[in-house]
């Protein structure tokens, strides 16, 4: 794994687009979340949301373009130009296209698209079906718009699983570097909020409401009570280390590990193994910092916290962790986000704070960060966790032997 | 597999073999019945009943017909179990229980899981949407099974599995992407033993769908045909056990085939269109043998994409003509898609069980229906299944965004 290093970030996000502008709102914590007016909350008990504001896709895709993508391939497509900039890269210039592959976390991409075509079919009937929509049905559509549009011919495939779907992405973009089916994997995860989605997460009771305390994200906060559904797109350009090195690229970090385990009983105990297997792979007994999974849902924040207990027993309550979804919502890809700023992290030395942080819980008892601070980064721990059974753990760590 | 790229990686010592197989679709409700379908060139497309499709172009496609879910499970099970689940759980009893793998010195935690999965829970979530569209209140848990991973989840907590788990969601190619993965996980020593393979319930919205981009044959599709209209839609699920090569020897497993190499590349072309000229799948159909450490000339079957649209294939035989030349008219090339439909998520995994079947019984499934070509489309389809060498079988598997999955399976050293 170590052969895998990280050199380019783009990101779409509730705080904002883009390096500078991501950045500083989550350092200054600013809630990305707020009530919805893009669609009718009525029926539905929240009416939040970690909605992408302000997002101009004419500055990333040819205009005439835009009109037939849906708004999870903009995002896609901008981010990943974001983030092949970063890194330098220009396909087909310095990089080979069918050495570049593209690997992306499905947030329920297309639903908008089946949606609307389903509802044509019972309103309507057979007779008068729009044949634009259902090719961008498929939840591949974003990563196959991003390779049609940058030009992208290696290894390419589009990934779901559950709340881990961007590290899952992460994890099988790493293993095409490692298996050299290519020398360039463009990665990440890329959800697209739309009422239907909003009423399936209302449906299945996940989400935050007002109890009296307000409708918020709360990670680890005594009076959390569900998540609150955001979107948007975090994209890391991945690359062998060699590569980069040979091209003098600027390098974010290396992934030290990148470890899964599966299974819905006892999740604290797979959490603990998950995180457990990625020190051991890398080869270490702690981290600077935890980019925590917690996403405001009672039962996920304390199963993370007590498998961060188990799998670090000694040192766990000195290593600052924070959730920064609390200030962009849950989308089941947004590990793509949170990835990209765990790479923001390491470069800026500076610790974002987990907002709305104001009634502890005893069972989320961590050196829960509130303020920002600075402080030095080496390695992080990046946990994913769906508590249908999937948990991962990410180590990622800095190259430039800073200490 | 052998990599183009000089460097020492951990996949060169290790091979993925397969040691397992279920199936369940149109033709045949485990790997035996298929086999016999396969044989007998049976075509289980014909009129549905799954749903009202009257009105559209077509009524046809393979669907299971009489399968009843509570041969299988309780009704309990059942409110929180979609059609496709169902099938991926059918299919995947009978790959452990034909792999015996389960209650073995395998400890859970090396197993892991990798679906395919195309419109996954849909039909589900259609019913909750039409209720609420007509003004009703429909049951929440309609909606569990739409998320893709929900199919994996389910097989992996119903067999223990706690090894990884991904879904792949590339629409037609996502289970044969599965198996790639699978494969590549346990080369890279992550996973011993990896289920994957994938499922597809008709639905529908993917029924609709094909309608309305007018390439769905009116009647039972006719692969490579000179008179095809287009595709008929299937249904079902194959699951495949992957295991650790000399794992697989050591313990005495029957052996199947090994997947000797792949390409998981994109077009980057178009969303719906292949590339006209079959530059793109030729490269890469070439990737794949390169992985495999394979020359053309030494595929002895290539089981198609072959939908039975028009432009698939033409574009594919075109493709295929590009990389073997001549010899392509000497190679035989058929479509299980002209017995089971297009199963769409479960496409891939179904023609590797097609592949490995043909390895395994020497035997090339036909392109049943198939009567005369045309111009372009003029290689040797099969018509009818044929006794044959078959030691090496290239199969392929191209999906909407341009995502086309190749597949080399062998039984060489095994």
């Amino acid at each position: 794994m170590e052969a895998v290093v990280i050199t380019g970030v783009g990101m779409i996000s509730p705080v904002g687009t883009g390096k500078e502008n991501f950045w500083k709102g989550l350092i200054e914590g600013q809630d990305g979340i707020e009530e919805i007016t893009a669609f009718d909350t009525a029926p539905f008990r929240s009416k939040k949301g970690g909605l992408v504001k302000g997002f101009n896709p004419k500055a990333f895709i040819p205009s005439l373009k835009i009109r037939r993508l849906d708004r999870a391939s903009q995002f896609a497509i901008a981010a990943s130009r974001m983030a092949l900039e970063d890194a330098g890269l220009t396909i087909g210039e310095n990089i080979i296209p069918e050495r570049t592959g593209i690997i992306l976390g499905s947030g329920f991409c297309g639903v908008v698209n089946s949606e609307a075509f389903h509802r044509g079919q019972v309103l309507r009937g057979p007779g008068d079906l729009n044949p634009i929509l259902f090719p961008n049905t498929v939840p591949n559509a974003a990563a196959s718009n991003v390779a049609i549009e940058l030009g992208i011919k290696g290894p390419n495939s589009t990934v779901v699983q559950s709340f881990c779907t961007a590290e899952a992405a992460f994890l099988f973009a790493c293993q095409q570097l490692i298996a050299q089916k290519a020398d360039i994997m463009v990665t990440g995860g890329v959800d697209e909020l739309s009422t239907i989605l909003y009423r399936g997460w209302n449906e299945l009771r996940l989400t935050a409401w007002d109890k009296g305390e307000g409708e918020k994200s709360a990670p680890y906060d005594l009076t959390r009570n569900g998540f609150i559904p955001g979107e948007g797109a975090g994209i890391m350009i991945l690359e062998q280390r060699n590569n980069a090195l040979r091209r003098k690229a600027r390098i974010y970090a290396q992934v030290r590990a990148c470890t899964t385990t599966g299974g819905a009983t006892q999740p604290e105990k797979k959490v603990a193994h998950s995180i457990a297997s990625a020190l051991k792979r890398g080869g270490m007994q702690t981290v600077d910092f935890i980019d925590g999974a917690g996403n405001s849902s009672p039962r996920l924040d304390t199963v993370e916290a007590e498998g961060l207990r188990l799998a670090i027993p000694p040192h766990v309550r000195d290593i600052p962790i924070s959730s920064i979804k609390s200030m962009l919502g849950e989308g089941i890809a947004s590990g793509g986000i949170r990835l990209a700023a765990d790479l923001l992290i390491m470069e800026q030395g500076v610790i974002p704070p987990t907002i709305n942080y104001e009634y502890p819980d005893p069972l989320c008892s961590l050196r829960i960060v509130r303020e920002e601070f600075k402080t030095t980064v080496r390695t992080i721990l990046h946990t994913g966790i769906s508590l249908d059974g999937t948990y991962m753990a990410i180590l990622l760590g800095r190259t430039d032997g800073v200490s | 597999m052998t990599s183009l790229y000089k460097g020492k990686v951990m996949r060169d010592n290790k091979g993925a073999v397969i040691t397992g197989m279920g199936v369940i679709c149109a033709t045949g409700n485990n790997a035996t019945e298929f086999l016999a379908s396969l044989e007998e060139g049976k075509r289980g497309i014909t009129e549905i009943s799954l749903f009202d499709c009257s009105g559209y172009a077509s009524q046809m496609a393979a669907q299971i017909k009489g399968y009843d879910p509570l041969d299988f499970f309780d009704k309990k099970e059942l409110r929180r179990l979609s059609r496709v689940d169902q099938f991926v759980l059918i299919a995947a009893q009978e790959a452990f229980d034909d792999a015996g793998v389960r209650n073995t010195t395998v400890n859970g935690e090396h197993i892991g899981v990798c679906l395919g999965v195309g419109a996954g829970g849909m039909l589900s979530a259609e019913g909750y949407h039409r209720q609420l569209l007509n003004g009703k209140r429909p049951r929440p848990s309609l909606l569990l099974p739409f998320v893709p991973s929900y199919a994996t989840d389910q097989l992996a907590e119903k067999f223990g599995l706690q090894g990884p788990r991904t879904t792949i969601t590339t629409a037609c190619s996502s289970s044969a992407t599965s198996l790639a993965y699978g494969a590549e996980l346990i080369l890279l020593g992550e996973a011993e033993v990896m289920v994957c393979g994938g499922g597809e319930a008709l639905s529908e919205l993917t029924f609709g769908g094909f309608c309305s981009l007018q390439v769905m044959d009116p009647f039972p599709c006719r692969p490579f045909d000179a008179r095809r209209q287009g595709l008929s839609l299937g249904e079902g699920a194959a699951v495949l056990i992957l295991e650790e090569k000399e794992r697989a020897l050591g313990r005495g497993a029957h052996i199947y085939g090994e997947l000797l190499g792949y390409s998981i590349g994109g077009e980057a072309f178009h969303i719906t269109a292949p590339e006209e000229t079959g530059k793109e799948e030729a490269r890469i159909m070439r990737e794949a043998l390169q992985d495999a450490g394979i020359r053309p000339q030494e595929v002895d079957y290539i089981n198609a994409h072959g939908t039975g649209t028009i432009l698939n294939d033409q574009v594919e035989t075109l493709a295929i003509k590009a990389v073997w030349g001549e010899e392509a008219y000497q190679t035989p090339v058929s479509s299980t898609k002209s017995m089971i439909g297009h199963c769409l998520g479960a496409a891939g995994g179904l023609e590797a069980a097609a592949s490995l079947l043909a390895m395994q019984h020497q035997l090339i499934a036909p392109t049943a229906g198939f009567e005369r070509g045309d111009e372009v489309c003029d290689l040797d389809y099969v018509p009818q299944a044929r006794e044959d060498e078959v030691a090496i079988v290239l199969s392929n598997s191209f999906a909407f965004g341009g995502n086309c999955t190749t597949l080399i399976f062998g039984k060489e050293n095994l």
